[in-house]
């Protein structure tokens, strides 16, 4: 009983070193973004807290801005990638065809190369046909960056539904559409909602593109937080409050829908 | 209720671009109320055969007809069948009730008449109790039930079973193949069973069609294809253990006609009825099966004598299996029980009304083998 206890004490410890490990850049986040500019290198957690970061931050209205571009390119790619993903997938998991693992791999092997590799071509191709700075123009290349994730989780979602379901559901005088909302969807549903938030993360914080494809006129909180690197100082307290404003989706996002993600990911739709 | 006919149909796929005949001229004519089952080993065209009455598989040449209507191009909810899949393939996010349901809910019947019906389902099969469960939480014979439930509610002319026990294991399945018969007695629907269980296929059916590679080779009662098999391959697929078969020629000694294994071991005389089909000098193929062999007492005339390899006491039965040479094992079943090792001696005799001869290089039955030619 008693080294029982103990264990589950010495169990307790680790996982409360390991939180504040894995916690402990948001709260220094926090702490900075309540700091002033001019407290911050000379004190750590004893300081007079002000919200004049996050003021600044709003009274210009420019970082919601920021704030909406981002989740217009983000929220449009996740769709985009829902739209052409999920009959990618089925297509992939039901239909024989010349090429499907070909096919298969291809969309996989987006994820391969790292973004800077291919971002120069991109970037001059993006130029010339006009899409540079541009809202279609990010969702696009976001979309090869979500749609693989979809596409691989997807299929394998579909390939555990048994085509003998389909098939009676035809027998029972169904249409493939009824069929597909009907049935398909609430068993592809986790896997959906997983896959649709890894892409989202993964997409909203992307860098590089928004960087290198955009910029002017649409620009997203992750090339926004450069705005507070000035020519003579950088605003550590403003973008620690912007960093945390736009983290804040995704927290949000995730904690809500964290019952989906796990079983989304550990396990397949239909067994037994 | 209607008769089923299949006439002429084929079906060809291509793999790899390369044609395969799946199944090739199936004529077969199911009588009303009429209980059939399609069997054969795996890949032999059966399942292709249901899904081509379903219409989940196209035709490639041939006509189908349930009673006068002639079905090909019917969409398969037109087709007015019943098909219960071998998976069971139930809607996992519906309840049973649901999933019972489906159909008619597809075909806008008032939600008043729906439950009437489901719950009349229901009581012939017995499920009324799980009705508000989902697919997941029940276990195979009842998904089964509930599948079949599922076929039946739509009031079909012909119902179509795809390997509806292969799932289930020992007793559940014993039980269930009751059930399906006791069912169809009472529903008295043209029933068509698809299932690679010779035991099964004779249970159930009124009739049985057996295919390989895709042709029919015997479309008969059980006791028809169980005593009557018309080749080789129906001989060996009916019955368990299966029917002894191997080589023999046909010798003349002291002037009677006889069969002889290579190697001696056996020699039988040409029965009576054999005479005229056989020639002198022949290969053929000699089938009897392991019921129709006695262990013989002392001194009986004996077909074979030799020594015991296998002994098994089933208790109800008990089986010898004897070595005749490299390739080929008898076996015998005797309803009397004996005791017997290992290098035992024993006397075995044949009957000679019960026992089969095929052609050597056709595989069919000699009295029919000869009619052809």
């Amino acid at each position: 009983m008693k080294s029982n206890k103990v264990v589950s004490l010495l169990k307790d410890l680790g996982l409360l070193l390991y939180a504040m490990f894995a916690l402990f850049p948001l709260v220094w986040l926090v702490i900075i973004s309540f700091k002033h500019d001019r407290e911050m290198f000379n004190t750590t957690f004893i300081f007079s807290p002000t919200l004049d970061n996050y003021r600044v931050l709003f009274s210009s209205g420019e970082f919601i801005g920021y704030f909406v571009d981002n989740l217009i390119v983000s929220v449009g790619a996740i769709i985009l990638s829902i739209v052409v993903g999920v009959p990618a997938a089925y297509a992939l998991a039901r239909f024989d065809f010349k090429g499907k693992e070909s096919i298969a791999f291809t969309f996989l092997s987006f994820r391969f190369a790292p973004e800077i590799l291919v971002v120069l071509p991109i970037f001059l191709i993006y130029q010339k046909i006009g899409l540079y700075d541009t809202y279609f123009g990010l969702i696009w290349i976001f979309q090869v960056v979500s749609l693989p994730l979809m596409i691989w989780i997807l299929r394998g979602y579909f390939e555990d539904i048994s085509v003998e379901m389909e098939h009676a559901a035809r027998l029972d005088g169904y249409s493939w559409w009824q069929v597909f909302i009907k049935m398909i969807i609430p068993l592809i549903k986790p896997g959906l909602v997983a896959s649709s938030l890894l892409s989202f993360i993964f997409v909203w914080n992307n860098f590089t593109f928004s960087l290198l494809l955009a910029g002017q006129k649409v620009t997203t909180t992750t090339v926004a937080m450069l705005k507070y690197v000035s020519s003579d100082t950088v605003h550590y307290g403003q973008m620690a409050a912007a960093v945390l404003i736009s983290s804040l989706p995704i927290i949000i996002l995730a904690l809500a829908i964290q019952k989906h993600l796990v079983r989304g990911l550990s396990m397949g739709a239909v067994k037994g | 209720m209607a008769e089923l006919i299949l006439k002429d149909v084929c079906k060809i796929y291509y793999k790899n671009k390369k044609p395969v005949e799946a199944v090739k001229s199936l004529n077969l004519k199911c009588r009303d109320g009429e209980f059939v089952a399609l069997l054969g080993p795996s890949g032999c065209g059966k399942s292709t055969t249901l899904r081509m009455i379903a219409g989940l598989e196209d035709i490639t040449s041939g006509d189908i007809y349930i009673g006068d209507r002639r079905i090909n191009d019917l969409h398969p909810k037109d087709r007015n069948i019943g098909l219960a899949f071998e998976n069971y393939a139930l809607y996992p996010p519906l309840t049973v009730y649901d999933n019972i349901g489906f159909n008619l809910r597809a075909k806008k019947i008032p939600e008043k008449q729906i439950k009437e019906e489901i719950h009349k389902i229901a009581e012939l099969l017995d499920i009324t109790d799980l009705l508000d469960m989902k697919p997941a939480a029940l276990s195979g014979g009842q998904k089964q039930r509930v599948n079949i439930a599922r076929a039946l509610i739509r009031r079909p002319e012909v119902l179509l079973l795809d390997e509806p026990l292969s799932h289930l294991d020992g007793k559940v399945r014993q039980k269930m193949r009751t059930e399906i018969k006791h069912l169809h007695t009472e529903i008295n629907c043209t029933t068509i069973i698809v299932t690679h269980d010779q035991l099964e296929a004779m249970a159930l059916a009124d009739r049985i069609a057996i295919i390989n590679q895709g042709v029919l080779q015997q479309f008969g009662t059980p006791l028809e294809v169980f005593n009557n098999p018309v080749n080789e391959f129906v001989a060996g697929f009916i019955g368990e253990p299966p029917m002894n078969i191997f080589n023999v020629v046909a010798i003349m000694e002291n002037g009677i006609l006889h069969f002889k294994t290579e190697n001696s071991l056996i020699k039988f005389v040409v029965p009576e009825k054999y005479i005229r089909f056989v020639k002198e000098g022949e290969k053929y193929r000699f089938g009897i099966r392991p019921t129709d062999i006695t262990v013989c007492r002392e001194d009986d005339s004996y077909t074979v004598k030799t020594k015991v390899s296998v002994f098994e006491n089933l208790g109800e039965e008990c089986r010898i299996h004897i070595r005749l040479d490299n390739d080929n094992i008898l076996s015998v079943v005797s309803s009397e029980i004996f005791h017997f090792k290992y290098g035992d001696e024993i006397k075995l005799k044949f009957n000679p009304e019960r026992i089969h001869i095929f052609d050597c290089k056709t595989g069919q039955r000699i009295e029919k083998a000869l009619q052809m030619t």
